[in-house]
């Protein structure tokens, strides 16, 4: 592994690990702090970013928009893989406009896992539309508590106008095995081709 | 003529919740490594508190800080404990840096439209597998 040492100082702590972190995303209530809960080490933390995004109405004379300050919460979990690697799952907040103003987001994000709920597929397209520009990689999960399941994955795929390669997982990500079943998915997607 | 009270006005909601807990930094909202530092960076304390010298002057948060890193955390999880927002406990962190209490390490470079390294993806695998 690319374990780079150079910013790496040893104190009586010992060495800290090295981060990484996917990011669970999709529409308001569709399951992305159940699906973190499912798969974290420790109980889902809250916590809160300011962002600074240009408000609507740009001041031509100056070239200078004008500017907001918005609160975003986001419940995150953790996965120690060892001593030297820890995985973070970060539930990202709504109000995907916001996302291109927040470096800090994507910063050391593997990919990420795009939770649809077949009854508001439209609550997907923003996350969607945000990781295809940015050219992270993702998954979809489609949330069926009780294995109940309405539509296809073919179908949504169309739904979605999801690219062929991008996979598409069913399941009750409140099961442990399920989501971590899809962050494996995830994983593999990226290994695509590379073994 | 009635005399009104400043002080008696309410305060704007959005402006109170943004500017209060600025209070913890006195009221600074930009730090020397603030910009360096990012959600899941890991901040580790380099000493045992009752051990350093010069920290007399800090806050309880940066003392909460101290304690709390002694074992490796990201920045968003000390943000969770102290129940403050990021870019605060950014700060607050930039603070303990600046005093050489802390050190940071920075996430693994992944770059955006690029696969990541193939030996990190197997660790991350192998890690899930054992969930």
């Amino acid at each position: 592994m690319d374990y780079d040492d150079s910013d790496r100082r040893n104190g009586p702590a010992g060495p800290a690990p090295a981060a990484v972190k996917f990011l669970i995303a999709g529409g308001f209530g569709v399951g992305k702090t159940t699906m973190v809960a499912a798969v974290s080490e420790v109980e889902p933390l809250r916590t809160e970013e300011y962002l600074t995004v240009a408000s609507v109405g740009v001041d031509d004379v100056a070239g200078v928009a004008e500017k907001d300050t918005t609160t975003v919460a986001m419940d995150f979990g953790r996965i120690t893989v060892s001593p030297e690697l820890v995985v973070y799952l970060f539930g990202t907040p709504g109000q995907e406009r916001f996302w291109f103003m927040w470096d800090d987001l994507v910063l050391g994000a593997l990919g990420a896992v795009v939770i649809a709920d077949t009854r508001r597929l439209q609550t997907s397209f923003g996350s969607i539309d945000f990781f295809e520009s940015r050219g992270i990689p993702f998954v979809v999960g489609v949330n069926s508590f009780d294995g109940y399941q309405d539509r296809t994955v073919a179908e949504i795929r169309e739904a979605l106008d999801l690219d062929p390669r991008v996979p598409i997982l069913m399941g009750d990500l409140r099961q442990r095995a399920v989501s971590r079943d899809v962050l494996l998915t995830l994983v593999d997607h990226l290994m695509d081709g590379r073994e | 003529m009635p005399i009104s009270h400043w002080a008696d006005e309410p305060l704007d909601e959005d402006e109170d919740s943004f500017v209060r807990p600025y209070t913890i930094t006195h009221g600074r909202t930009v730090s020397a490594h603030g910009d360096d530092l990012t959600l899941i960076t890991i901040i580790v304390t380099l000493a045992a508190p009752e051990e350093q010298f010069g920290t007399r002057g800090l806050e309880p948060e940066h003392r909460f800080i101290l304690e709390r890193c002694r074992r490796p955390v990201a920045v968003a999880e000390i943000a969770a404990g102290l129940n403050l927002p990021v870019a605060v406990t950014k700060i607050l962190i930039s603070d303990l840096i600046t005093l050489g209490t802390v050190a940071a390490r920075a996430p693994l470079a992944v770059a955006v439209g690029q696969r990541p390294d193939i030996r990190l993806l197997q660790a991350v695998r192998d890690g899930l597998r054992r969930l």
